[in-house]
């Protein structure tokens, strides 16, 4: 395809084409500088910002191992409470035709997975299992266990949900008593709620810490170059231009930051991964260790970098404002 | 290129820096501004530079009314400026080469034309091969040398000093001198503010003087003895 020759094109000589406009240009290598210039300032620096770095990739740090224990807290519950049945017992007296009518009664209702009806007969059975028992039963004349109704709720039920299906067992027709074995797990899902909520709220005030002190050390930079600024802006720099290398330094420490977050996040995960794996084999092995998902892993230095760009963003303009008029 | 039409400017707590001050300086030509210190000369580049604004009168540069400049645009007007200080105000933490290439920087020019003006600014002040020296490192009249090169690297219309020998030996002073004499010659225009009448006298160029804020000498370079 190169052979085709270009049609010849008299007016125009070579150096006068441009790919881009001028002020694009322009603005293109504002932004190389800019971003080159905060970097190698940054590294000029490496204890200062390395302090900065450390102090607001702890302070994300820390929400994202609350994140990761209750992640795992729930994991532990979900794999615990997975057999979780809820039991029905029909009242002594009644009969397999009585104990069919509530089961189906119940299987049309959205809360349920799966009903096994357990005869009496059954019932005797397991208690016959149970050491010591087997004697006691032989010498019964007839078996006093009622049928009873094994409800297998859905995966993730809310706490109300499953209020409201144990209620509507408790008010089916031939039902003497539900005992909701389960009941420990809506109690632990109201604490991890309470916990996630405390991490949200932790995460926000972090948030703002990590801002402010990315301020504070963008502030004191500018202060620390005021006569340059003034050099600059008499030579005919306009403020954005001043301003900008100092934004992109909150976004350099806000991306560190945020990577030195997630690694020590990472850090913490595979620390947990030990003890909680050992806890899995003591539950026959169901828990499986979660770890942090991708999206947070790539979303928490990118939300970092918007951070460090903000708090330098919140104080520059006012500081370069008093470092030119110094 | 530079216009001063009846400009004055009464600084607050009273003091009349300038009265009524007029006169132009063409494309190529070269004028000093003398006169006792405190007679106005800073206060006439700073009115150049937009570091103050008259209190009456117009300055126009290149052939624009400064008046009407809006605070957002004073850097505009400052880069068709070249800027050469009594105390160079160099960036001593950058080499040569950074201090130089700043203007360029900041007109966004590309790395490599960057390269390429700023070391031409350098040879024309004979500096060439101190482009990766820290400015501290260098003696009064070299650095005096960066900040012209520093001033002219972005090839300003107007080129305006203020007491850029102040600091320097006469052999010193007369060099930098001559140096400016060089950009006339490329059509630029300059302004010297400076007390140094010696030197002035040496240079015969053009002289305006300046005595409490008033005009009360311009004298042709011919005239100059």
């Amino acid at each position: 395809m190169n052979t085709v020759r270009e049609p010849r094109r008299t007016p125009e000589p070579d150096k006068t084409r441009r790919t881009t406009p001028r002020h694009v240009g322009a603005w293109r290598e504002h932004h190389f500088w800019s971003m080159s210039i905060s970097w190698r300032r940054l590294a000029a620096r490496p204890l200062g910002t390395l302090l900065t770095v450390a102090v607001m990739g702890v302070a994300l740090a820390l929400p994202l191992a609350f994140y990761l224990l209750l992640g795992n807290v729930e994991r532990m519950g979900d794999a615990l409470g997975r057999n979780q049945t809820i039991s029905a017992f029909m009242k002594p007296g009644q009969g397999a035709g009585m104990a069919e009518t509530a089961a189906s009664a119940l299987r049309g209702r959205p809360e349920v997975e799966a009903i096994t009806v357990r005869t009496p007969k059954d019932g005797l059975a397991e208690l016959a299992e149970v050491q010591g028992f087997s004697g006691a039963l032989q010498s019964l004349d007839e078996n006093p266990l009622p049928y009873v109704l094994s409800v297998q709720p859905k995966a993730h039920l809310s706490a109300d949900d499953a209020a409201r299906l144990v209620d509507s067992m408790k008010a089916t027709p031939g039902v003497d008593m539900v005992q909701d074995t389960g009941a420990w797990r809506q109690r632990l899902d109201a604490i991890l709620g309470v916990g996630a909520r405390a991490t949200t709220l932790l995460a926000l005030l972090l948030g703002i810490a990590a801002l402010l002190v990315v301020g504070n050390t963008i502030r004191v930079d500018i202060q620390s170059r005021a006569e340059e600024i003034g050099v600059l802006l008499l030579i005919g720099a306009s403020r954005p231009f001043v301003r900008r290398p100092y934004l992109y330094a909150g976004i350099w420490l806000g991306l560190l930051a945020g990577i030195l977050a997630v690694v020590l996040a990472v850090v913490i995960e595979l620390a947990m991964a030990g003890p909680v794996g050992r806890l899995a084999a003591a539950y026959d092995g169901s828990v499986q260790f979660g770890g942090l998902p991708a999206w947070l892993l790539v979303s928490v230095p990118v939300a970092s970098a918007v951070l460090g760009w903000l708090g330098a963003r919140l104080v520059s303009a006012r500081q370069i404002r008093r470092a030119a008029t110094a | 290129m530079i216009g001063f039409d009846l400009v004055s400017k009464r600084y607050e707590g009273d003091h009349q820096a300038l009265t009524d001050v007029s006169f132009q300086v063409d494309a190529g030509e070269m004028a000093f501004v003398t006169g006792h210190s405190g007679a106005g000369k800073s206060t006439l580049l700073k009115l150049l530079a937009m570091i103050e604004r008259p209190t009456n009168g117009v300055v126009t540069l290149d052939g624009q009314k400064l008046n009407t400049v809006r605070p957002s645009d004073i850097p505009r007007v400052r880069r068709k400026l070249g800027m050469v200080f009594q105390d160079h105000r160099l960036l001593l933490d950058r080499s040569v080469f950074a201090n130089v290439e700043l203007p360029l920087i900041i007109a966004g020019v590309t790395p490599t034309e960057r390269a390429r003006r700023v070391r031409a600014a350098l040879e024309k002040v004979g500096l060439l091969s101190y482009e990766k020296q820290l400015p501290g490192t260098l003696s009064t009249g070299e650095q005096q040398r960066v900040g012209i090169a520093r001033a002219i690297v972005a090839k300003p219309a107007v080129l305006i000093a203020d007491e850029p020998t102040g600091n320097l030996d006469p052999q010193l002073a007369m060099e930098i001198m001559g140096l400016f004499a060089e950009f006339q010659a490329v059509g630029t225009a300059v302004l010297v503010a400076s007390h140094d009448l010696m030197l002035i006298k040496r240079m015969k160029k053009r002289v305006v003087v300046l005595d409490h804020g008033k005009l009360v000498a311009d004298v042709p370079a011919t005239e100059v003895v």
